[in-house]
């Protein structure tokens, strides 16, 4: 029997190294361990063994059948493991292929500078605040410095509806309109439309400004510096400076006009900036306290400080696009370029 | 402004070159905008004398001359037919770049040399109002005595820089060179040069200026009116050096009295007026409101009919000039007058201002009325001009002067503070620093503790308070100051709270989910043509746009009542260049009155609107993105839509609770039609001002069962004008407790079924809490459902 066990495990070796496939495995799996197999047979021999030899002789036989179990499972296992790398093999796609499904669309350029720059300005602790497009001469000339024979009514000429109704000129209206109801200190910021009666290839009837004002009780042109220099560096990047011009609007006296280091060249000098190595971007100054005081704020007591920016003219720069016009055709072949 | 370099130094001496100049003035606030070397264009050009002619060897229509330059002749081949011998010419050497691109070198002409080009007015850029001899068609010849070999700028003036500066609305006093000259010496250091305002008066005759004129009238929109009156006029072509400044400044020189009005207007400031007196009926000037229905022709070569408002110099008869603005061809200066009278006025800025746009009439003297003349400027102004008279010898003067003012505008003083001057600009600048730049505008002062007492200069009446002086000083101490400071966020303010404007955030979410349902986001004009109401086939108070009364144009006119319109002309513009298919949305407004002319304000509404052209696209995927975009805001319902723009059978309002919100569907194929576009287009808009009052719903997270759903279909056919959705509500309520979820899988039709038969599959998923549910739960459930399915819609199962 030992002679026999002996033969049967050195026969298992060699047959399995041989193992084709998976049908010869399964003979195989059935010649050694099925019902009338060779060890089967064996361990059937089992009864006529003396109870002496039970043990050694018992313990040899579950030896070799574990041995020839294991090596059926191998056998199983690289089997599987061959039809499964076959079948990755098969399954195989080109990737190349174009994604399915819809594909996003984007926002436009002019909003998502918008939000952008109210991101920047929320953070700063400041409001977004709403007001008409369709506005009335006191909000958007009087109240804020503006009477009616005011040389600065000049500067911007309206689109009117009726003698005192015209559309905004300037987001400065709304500001006219939250003094009257926000109590100082407060921050509020003014996105929206706004429209003047002129049209060429830099100035569209209907543009985009974004305007801040900040009311407290010891606020000066050096915090409307900071202030503005953390906000573009915040836009255009940590090494964006900003340089100061005077300037005159009706609404804020001292006023300036405020450049902003070429977001390109960073001040070096180059096409965009024509050398001079800054952009004129925002208008800004402390606000005329006559400005305070007409709208039931104590300009003793108060004092604040104003700034706009032109969005459009800020979305171009940040995208090194050169026509304005083509902010408002929305020509899809244009806009898909932010996807 | 224009003004010229060699002026300003007239007043002020100037170390700088016109370069530096400009980049002062702009870093102070006048923003030199251009500069203009009038030289640019005539290096290499100098004055020369044809010493000899002779005939081209090998050309009939050439000619050679030896031409003497100065320090050597030179020989120059020509074809021009106007020159002779002893003719002196302007001569362009090798080197010259002249103005119309030609550039000069030497070169052979028929195998013959030729070293330069003599040059045409035209070929300068000059003209004949500039120089004599400068309009002929042929070479200028120039006067005999110029010196041979002098550059041409040099001999014909052409030597000055012209500097073009941005003058803002609050400092008329700068749209002069006086008032410029004063900035400049503000940011040199130096002092202004006095203006020479004398003149001789004719000492042999005993006439007086009320020989000439009387003034009758004064309105009371002239605070103060001068005149003057010179006899013995010579009208002729004024000097060279007059003519100069003018051209540089870009005004046409016409004539002795002419030029000098022009000149006093742009050096002073202040605008004059010049009559012939012979042409004064009556010898009398009266300054009145227009009577309305007066006539009169002016010369821009138009008529105007004048009213009470406008202002009119008339004499006994007649309007003469609209008063500030423009003067009539009835009394202007002409070859023959002998007698001149000079007005020299101040005109109320809003009278000018109404009438400058009424007729749509800009001059330079209505630009500088309109914005404001200080009214010691007008007696200058006329001194001026006399002096000028004197200096070019054109006239004998008269004696006295016409000048009467009503009130007057003096020095005033205002009392600043130095500390508050500091808080305002946020950097320290010691009192004595602000006490000379404020005196080298000329703002004479006193420091006395904390205050300072300022005289401000009539001239400045833009100066009343702390923030005015402040941005004076700042402005020339130098807002470089600032670029070296680097305080603290905030360092002098409270922390501010930032409020929610949920507007804005809902509108940025949707725009946000837009995107991702493969939108582009555009961004309309909001007025356009009125076309739209008939295309859209509107008839509520959408049909009634709001006009612009002065728009750009008819297409420009009338803000729009509906997204849909500004969606549509995108589209049709996004088909017209190939862009077939497409997604498109935007968030604006649309306004709505019941009144017009506006009277209030109108109401602005928010809209988020979508318009989608696809092949494949179908209402049901709209409603998909409507139902998502609404889903914060809790249970919507739908109901069919009268849009009538809308497919009516293909449209939906939507509400959310009792509020409707927006509506969506296909286009009416009557808009599909009028607007050219494509069968398949889709619109949807959301009234985003009502959304915004609409609070999201409250999100409460329930447990889940731990006992798994169990689902089952059930397919029933109906009459085909069921509603499916109303047949889900009946299976929701038939379930009771253990509803979780039902959907519509199938629908199908079919000739076995029957003509307006349908069937519908629905998919029913019930779960409980307590327990995993038996199929015997499950049947009696179901049969619930089919029986209320039966009863209430005559279903039948499959």
């Amino acid at each position: 029997m030992e002679e026999e066990l002996k033969k049967i495990q050195q026969e298992a070796v060699e047959k399995f190294q041989n193992v084709l496939d998976k049908k010869m495995l399964a003979d195989l799996k059935v010649y050694f361990l099925g019902k009338s197999g060779r060890l089967t047979a064996v361990l059937k021999g089992m009864r006529d063994v003396p109870n002496q030899d039970k043990p050694r002789l018992g313990a040899m036989v579950n030896e070799v059948r574990a041995l020839v179990e294991k090596m059926v499972f191998d056998a199983e296992e690289k089997f599987a493991q061959k039809e499964l790398e076959e079948k990755l093999q098969n399954e195989k796609v080109d990737i190349s292929l174009p994604s399915k499904g819809v594909k996003k669309g984007a926002l436009h350029p002019v909003t998502s500078m918008t939000d952008r720059l109210v991101d920047i300005c929320v953070n700063l602790g400041f409001t977004v605040v709403d007001g008409p497009e369709i506005e009335s001469d006191y909000y958007n000339f009087e109240a804020v410095n503006t009477p009616k024979s005011h040389p600065a009514r000049d500067m911007q000429d309206s689109f009117y509806f009726s003698e005192n109704i015209l559309l905004r000129t300037q987001t400065t209206a709304v500001q006219a309109r939250a003094m009257e109801q926000i109590k100082p200190p407060f921050k509020i910021v003014v996105p929206g439309k706004t429209y003047r009666n002129d049209s060429d290839a830099t100035h569209s009837p209907m543009f985009n400004q974004l305007e801040g004002l900040v009311v407290d009780e010891n606020v000066s042109m050096a915090d409307l510096k900071n202030m503005l220099s953390i906000m573009m560096k915040r836009l255009f990047g940590e090494d964006t400076m900003i340089r100061f011009r005077p300037s005159y609007f009706p609404f804020t006296e001292p006023s300036i006009e405020v450049d902003v280091s070429c977001p390109q060249c960073h001040g070096k000098g180059c096409k965009l900036c024509k050398n001079t190595g800054y952009l004129e971007l925002l208008g800004a100054g402390v606000v005329n306290p006559k400005v305070l005081d007409y709208n039931g704020i104590d300009s003793k007591k108060y004092k604040g400080f104003a700034f706009g920016i032109g969005i459009d003219r800020a979305s171009m720069l940040f995208t090194n696009n050169t026509d304005m016009r083509s902010l408002f055709k929305n020509d899809v072949r244009f806009l898909k370029q932010s996807r | 402004m224009k003004v010229t370099y060699n002026w300003l130094k007239e007043y002020v001496n100037i170390a700088l070159s016109p370069k530096e100049l400009a980049q002062k003035l702009t870093k102070s606030g006048f923003e030199v905008e251009e500069i203009v070397f009038q030289d640019e264009f005539l290096h290499d050009v100098v004055v020369g004398k044809i010493l000899k002619i002779e005939k081209h060897p090998q050309a009939d229509r050439l000619v050679v001359c030896q031409v003497d330059i100065g320090q050597s002749t030179t020989q120059i081949i020509t074809a021009a037919t106007n020159v002779f011998e002893g003719a002196v010419v302007p001569v362009s050497l090798p080197g010259a770049n002249l103005v119309n691109g030609i550039k000069i070198q030497p070169t052979k002409m028929r195998g013959v040399e030729s070293n330069g080009m003599f040059c045409s007015g035209q070929e300068l850029g000059i003209d004949e109002n500039y120089f004599e001899g400068a309009g002929v068609d042929g070479i200028l010849i120039l006067p005999n005595d110029m010196k041979i070999g002098l550059p041409i700028s040099k001999a014909l003036m052409l030597d000055d820089v012209m500097l073009d500066i941005y003058v803002t609305p609050n400092r008329p006093d700068c749209l002069s060179v006086i008032g410029l000259a004063r900035e400049v010496a503000a940011i040199l250091g130096e002092q202004v040069k006095k203006v020479n305002l004398n003149y001789p008066i004719d000492i042999y005759s005993k006439d007086t200026i009320h020989d000439y004129i009387s003034l009758n009238n004064l309105t009371d929109n002239c605070p103060r009116y001068c005149m003057g009156a010179v006899t013995n006029v010579k009208i002729e072509r004024s000097p060279l050096w007059m003519r100069a400044r003018l051209n540089a400044v870009g005004i046409k020189p016409i004539n002795t009295i002419v030029d000098i009005t022009n000149y006093v207007l742009v050096e002073m400031g202040q605008p004059l007026h010049a009559f012939d007196q012979s042409l004064i009926e009556g010898k009398e000037i009266n300054v009145r409101q227009a009577l309305n229905g007066e006539k009169i022709e002016v010369l821009n070569g138009f008529s105007y009919e004048l009213n009470e408002n406008d202002i009119v110099i008339a004499d006994k008869d007649k309007p003469m000039v609209i008063a500030g603005i423009i003067g009539g061809t009835n009394s202007c200066i002409n070859s023959q007058t002998k007698t001149v009278a000079i007005e020299s006025a101040v005109f109320d800025l809003k009278s000018i201002r109404t009438t400058s746009r009424k007729f749509g009439i800009r001059t330079d003297s209505s630009a500088r009325n309109e914005k404001g003349i200080n009214l010691a400027n007008a007696e200058i102004g006329l001194s001026r001009a006399l002096c000028l008279v004197s200096k070019l010898d054109c006239g004998k003067i008269v004696r006295g002067i016409i000048d009467k003012s009503k009130g007057q505008n003096p020095s005033r003083k205002i009392v600043g503070s130095v500390m508050e001057i500091n808080k305002i600009l946020g950097v320290f600048i010691p009192e004595k620093v602000m006490s000379s730049l404020l005196l080298s505008l000329g703002i004479e002062n006193k420091i006395i503790g904390d205050k300072i007492e300022c005289i401000i200069p009539p001239y400045r009446e833009d100066i009343e308070n702390n923030n005015d002086l402040a941005e004076e000083i700042i402005r020339l101490y130098g807002y470089d100051v600032y670029e070296k400071s680097e305080g603290k966020l905030f360092e002098n303010s409270a922390v501010t709270e930032s409020v929610v404007n949920v507007r804005y955030n809902l509108e940025r979410t949707y725009r946000n989910m837009l995107v991702d349902y493969g939108f582009f986001e555009i961004m309309t004009f909001t007025f356009g043509g009125n076309d739209f109401v008939k295309k859209l086939l509107l008839t509520d108070e959408r049909s009634c746009p709001i006009k612009i009364s002065n728009p750009l144009g008819e297409n420009f006119a009338y803000m729009r009542t509906t997204m849909l319109s500004s969606l549509l002309q995108t589209a049709t513009y996004n088909l017209s260049v190939g862009n077939k298919e497409m997604r498109l949305f935007e968030c604006g407004k649309v306004y709505l009155s019941d009144e017009q002319p506006l009277v209030n304000l109108p109401n602005e509404i928010n809209m988020t609107a979508m318009f989608v052209s696809e092949d494949g696209f179908d209402f049901f995927m709209l409603k998909n993105i409507i139902e998502n975009l609404l889903s914060a805001k809790g249970e919507i319902t739908i109901s069919r839509s009268n849009e009538p723009y809308l497919h009516p059978g293909i449209s939906a309002d939507v509400y959310v609770g009792e509020q409707k919100v927006g509506h969506f569907g296909k286009l009416h194929p009557s808009v599909i039609k009028n607007y050219e576009l494509p069968s398949n287009s889709y619109y949807a808009e959301l009234n985003s001002s009502v959304l915004t009052q609409i609070k999201d719903k409250k999100l409460e997270l329930k447990q889940v069962s731990k006992y798994p759903n169990v689902a089952r279909d059930l397919a029933v056919v109906v009459d085909e004008n069921v509603e499916a959705g109303q047949m889900l509500e009946s299976i929701k309520s038939s379930c009771g407790k253990l509803y979780f979820d039902s959907s519509l899988f199938d629908v199908y039709r079919s000739e076995a079924l029957g003509e307006n038969k349908k069937s519908l599959a629905f998919n029913i998923v019930l779960s409980d809490e307590n327990k995993t549910l038996t199929d015997d739960d499950i049947g009696k459930v179901m049969k619930k459902v089919l029986k209320a399915l039966e009863y209430k819609f005559g279903a039948v199962l499959r």
